[in-house]
C-alpha cells in the first residue's frame, strides 16, 4: 500500500535531486575533497566547507539499518494510515549515509533488519513529485 | 443490555488538562442511568483511577487509550462509545469497533437517547 | 543593536585542548525557578516573560546579592520546541499595560529577549554584557562560563524561559497539516515521523546490537519520576503528583515504537535563572559556590537524513573524553550524572559516553545498569534531578540539579557525597555539557 506522503516542494538547492527522482534516478551530492556522499542537500560540505559539491548518480542499493513503527504521526495526510513502518536505509555507496523509507508492502513490525533493499520512485499525491522509496531485494 | 462509554480525559473531561466540556455531572448521570463508564486516556491507569476516586466516582474500567479493544473484549454491551478530542481518539475508537463522539458533541449527552431507542 | 550569539571560537569541541583555561575561575551560586504551568492561559502575569522575571528575582535573592551587582546576561531566546506564534503577531490585549514593549512584539511571549527583560526589570541597571546562547540552555551555560572566565562579565545571569501555547504541541498543525512539504524539514517530514522517532530508531539499533529491550528502560523511568516528585518546583509535583509504575510504563501507547508516550517529555511553561560569578565575588554570596571545571560541545556530522548509532556513540564518546581532559578528572571521579533525558531513550547514550558507573564496559551496559540500584540512595545515582521525564520539558532541570546537589540542597539529594557532577543536553551529537564540582582542586 502506498502511503499518502506530503509532496516535497523543490527549491534551487535540491531541485537536481527531485528532478532526478522524477526521472527514476537517485542522485546525491558528493564532496571530492572528502570523497564523501551526503544527504539532505546542502550548499557546502558539512565536513570541510567545500561549496563545490557535485551531483552523482548512485545505485540506490542498501540495507535496512533500523526501523520504527509510527502510531502517532504529526502529519495529517498520514494519520489515516497509522500504524506504518519507517526504516532507515544505509546506502551501499556510503554506509553511514541514511535515507528514510516506508518500506511499502512490508507488514508493520515485520521489518527485516539488515535485509538488502533497492530504490524505486513513488509519486506523491498532491503534486505528483516523485520521491525515493525502497523495496526488499528478493 | 448495557451501553459502555469510554471517556478520554485531557481535552475532554472538565478535570482534564486542558479542561474539556464533559462534566463530572454528565458522567455521573450516565452511570446512574446504567451505562458502564470509565476512561481510556494517555494518563497512567493508576493516575486515572486516582482522578476518578478524587471525584467519588467508581468507574468500571480505566485503561490506556490504545487499549480500547481490550475494554471491548472485557465488557459485553449493545453499544460501545469513546469520546475524545483528537483524530487519534477517533482512529483508535473506530479501529476497536467503538462509536466515536468528539468532546464538543458529547456535551449534549447524546447517549441518553440510546435508552429511549432501546427501551423495549 | 542586535545581541550577539556565543562565538564559535569559544566551543571546546575537540580533543587535545588540555585543561580548560577557565577551570576554577567560574562558579554558580544562586538558583531561581519560576512556578510551572502546562500551558499559557494568555494572561500577562503567567506568560513566559513573567515567569522569566520571577526566576531572575528568585535567583538574585537566592544568591543573597543585590540586582545592581548583575553586570551580564546570557539567555537562550528560543522558548519552545513546539508551536510559536507568528513572530510579528501582536501581543494580547492588555499586555502593554503590564509590560513595556520592545520592537519585537512576541518578546516575553514566544521568545526570550534580553532587552525586554532589562526594560521590565529596571533594577538590573548595570548590565553591560549581553549574549544569546541559542537553541538550548546548555549553550547559555557554556557561553556564560566562558564569558565569566574571560572577564567579560563578573556576575552574570544565565536565563531560559519556556512557553507552551494552548492546543496540541505541533500534531496536525502548521506544516504538518499541509499536503506539501517545503523547507529543510521536508527531507524527513514526508515520512511522518513524530519528534521521538529519530531517537527511537537509534535506540532500536542499539537494542539490536547489544541484545537489549525497551522493557529494560522501566526502572530508569520509574526512578526519574520518583526523583522529580521530590522537587517542589517540578511540574509533576505541582500539578500531577502521580507516580508511574513499571506496569504503567510498559502499558504506554506507542508513539513511534520502540518509543512510547512515557518516553516523551511533557511540554510546560517554566523559567530558570542561575547566577554565575567568580570565586572571589562568590565569597559574599549566600550559597556555596559550585565550580565549573570544564565544558565541551559536539555537533552533528550531517551525513544522512537521520543520525545512526555509530554517530551517536562516536559523539558521546568524544564528549566524555573532552570533558574529562579539560577538567583533569576521570569517570571514577564523578559522583552522579544528570545528562539529558527528553527523550528518555537517549539518556543511555550520554551515560555510556561518560563511562558513568562503568566497570570496564564501554558500550551496551547502561540498560543493565538500570536494573541495579540507580536511586539517589545508591552508589550510582542516575539522573537524580528526574530530568524532563520527572519534571516537565525544560532541558534545564538536569543542570540546575548539578548545582543544587553540590551545594547539598537538592530536593533529591544523593546519599553519597556530591563532589563532581556532569550535565549536558540535548541529543548525543548536538550536546553542550559541563562538569560541576565542589572545589577546583
Amino acid at each position: 500500500m502506498q502511503l499518502r506522503k506530503q509532496s516535497p516542494v523543490p527549491n534551487d538547492l535540491d531541485r537536481p535531486f527531485y528532478d532526478a527522482c522524477n526521472e527514476d534516478r537517485l542522485v546525491l551530492q558528493h564532496c571530492a575533497a572528502c570523497n564523501r556522499f551526503q544527504f539532505p542537500p546542502r550548499a557546502m560540505c558539512p565536513r570541510c566547507g567545500n561549496p563545490g559539491l557535485a551531483w552523482r548518480d548512485v545505485t540506490g542499493r542498501g540495507r535496512i539499518q533500523s526501523r520504527v513503527v509510527v502510531y502517532d504521526s504529526p502529519v495529517s495526510t498520514l494519520i489515516p494510515d497509522q500504524p506504518f513502518n519507517v526504516a532507515t536505509i544505509s546506502l551501499e555507496v556510503e554506509p553511514e549515509l541514511t535515507m528514510l523509507s516506508h518500506l511499502p508492502g512490508v507488514p508493520v513490525d515485520k521489518v527485516p533488519i539488515g535485509a538488502s533493499v533497492e530504490v524505486f520512485f513513488e509519486s506523491t499525491p498532491a503534486t505528483g513529485q516523485k520521491v525515493p522509496e525502497w523495496r526488499l531485494v528478493s | 443490555m448495557a451501553f459502555l462509554i469510554s471517556f478520554d480525559i485531557d481535552g475532554t473531561l472538565e478535570f482534564g488538562d486542558p479542561p474539556g466540556g464533559i462534566t463530572v455531572e454528565m458522567v455521573r448521570r450516565a452511570q446512574q442511568r446504567g451505562f458502564l463508564i470509565g476512561s481510556c486516556s494517555d494518563r497512567f491507569p493508576s493516575a486515572q483511577r486516582a482522578l476518578w476516586e478524587a471525584r467519588e466516582i467508581k468507574v468500571d474500567f480505566v485503561a490506556a487509550k490504545h487499549m480500547l479493544p481490550d475494554i471491548r473484549s472485557r465488557f459485553e454491551a449493545t453499544k460501545y462509545l469513546h469520546i475524545g478530542d483528537r483524530d487519534l481518539d477517533q482512529q483508535l475508537a473506530e479501529q476497536a469497533g467503538f462509536e466515536f463522539f468528539w468532546d464538543h458533541e458529547g456535551v449534549a449527552e447524546p447517549w441518553l437517547a440510546w435508552l429511549d431507542e432501546h427501551a423495549d | 543593536m542586535a545581541i550577539p550569539i556565543a562565538p564559535y571560537a569559544w566551543h571546546r569541541n575537540r580533543e587535545g585542548l588540555g585543561i580548560w583555561e577557565g577551570r576554577g575561575r567560574v562558579v554558580a551560586t544562586g538558583v531561581g525557578t519560576s512556578p510551572t504551568a502546562r500551558r499559557w492561559d494568555e494572561k500577562p502575569d503567567t506568560s513566559m516573560g513573567a515567569l522569566t522575571i520571577a526566576a531572575i528575582r528568585r535567583a538574585i535573592e537566592d544568591a543573597g546579592i543585590t540586582p545592581d551587582e548583575i553586570d551580564g546576561i546570557v539567555l537562550t531566546p528560543e522558548s519552545t520546541t513546539g508551536v510559536s506564534n507568528d513572530p510579528n503577531a501582536p501581543a494580547p490585549v492588555g499586555w502593554d499595560s503590564v509590560f513595556k514593549m520592545v520592537d519585537y512584539p512576541q518578546a516575553g511571549i514566544t521568545r526570550g529577549d534580553i532587552d525586554w527583560i532589562l526594560l521590565n526589570m529596571p533594577e538590573l541597571k548595570n548590565v553591560e554584557f549581553k549574549m544569546n546562547g541559542p537553541v538550548c540552555m546548555s549553550v547559555a551555560f557554556t557561553t556564560a562560563a566562558e564569558a565569566v572566565s574571560r572577564g567579560l562579565t563578573k556576575t552574570c545571569l544565565v536565563v531560559r524561559g519556556w512557553h507552551n501555547l494552548a492546543g496540541r504541541y505541533y500534531v496536525g498543525q502548521g506544516a504538518a497539516a499541509r499536503d506539501t512539504a517545503a523547507g529543510p524539514g521536508k527531507y524527513g517530514s514526508i515520512w511522518g515521523m513524530p519528534a521521538c522517532a529519530t531517537t527511537a530508531m537509534v535506540f532500536e539499533e542499539y537494542c539490536n546490537k547489544y541484545g537489549k529491550s525497551h522493557e529494560m528502560m522501566a526502572p530508569f523511568i520509574v526512578e526519574e519520576r520518583r526523583n522529580g516528585l521530590m522537587n517542589p518546583d517540578g511540574y509533576y509535583t505541582q500539578h500531577r503528583p502521580e507516580m508511574i509504575t513499571v506496569d504503567d510504563y510498559l502499558s504506554g501507547r506507542w508513539i513511534a515504537k520502540p518509543a512510547n508516550i512515557y518516553d516523551n517529555d511533557l511540554p510546560i511553561q517554566a523559567a530558570l535563572a542561575v547566577i554565575f560569578t567568580t570565586p572571589e565575588l562568590a565569597a559574599h554570596h549566600k550559597q556555596k559556590p559550585v565550580y565549573i571545571l570544564n565544558h565541551a560541545q559536539t555537533r552533528p556530522e550531517l551525513q544522512g537524513a537521520v543520525p545512526a548509532l555509530n554517530e551517536w556513540e562516536r559523539a558521546s564518546d568524544r564528549m566524555g573524553r573532552m570533558l574529562y581532559e579539560g577538567a583533569g578528572i576521570g569517570p571514577e571521579d564523578v559522583s552522579f550524572e544528570n545528562m539529558y533525558d527528553g527523550f528518555t531513550l537517549f539518556h543511555q547514550f550520554h551515560l555510556e559516553g561518560l563511562r558513568f558507573a562503568s566497570r570496564g564496559e564501554k558500550r551496551g551496559y547502561a540498560l543493565d545498569l538500570y536494573q541495579t540500584d540507580i536511586s539517589i540512595e545508591g552508589p550510582n545515582p542516575v539522573s537524580p534531578s528526574g530530568g524532563n521525564n520527572g519534571n516537565g520539558r525544560t532541558r534545564w532541570w538536569n543542570h540546575r540539579d548539578c548545582i543544587l546537589q553540590i551545594q547539598g540542597r537538592s530536593p533529591s539529594q544523593i546519599s553519597r557525597k556530591a563532589e563532581i557532577g556532569i550535565s549536558g543536553a540535548h541529543v548525543p551529537n548536538y550536546c553542550d555539557a559541563l562538569v560541576w564540582a565542589a572545589s577546583a582542586d
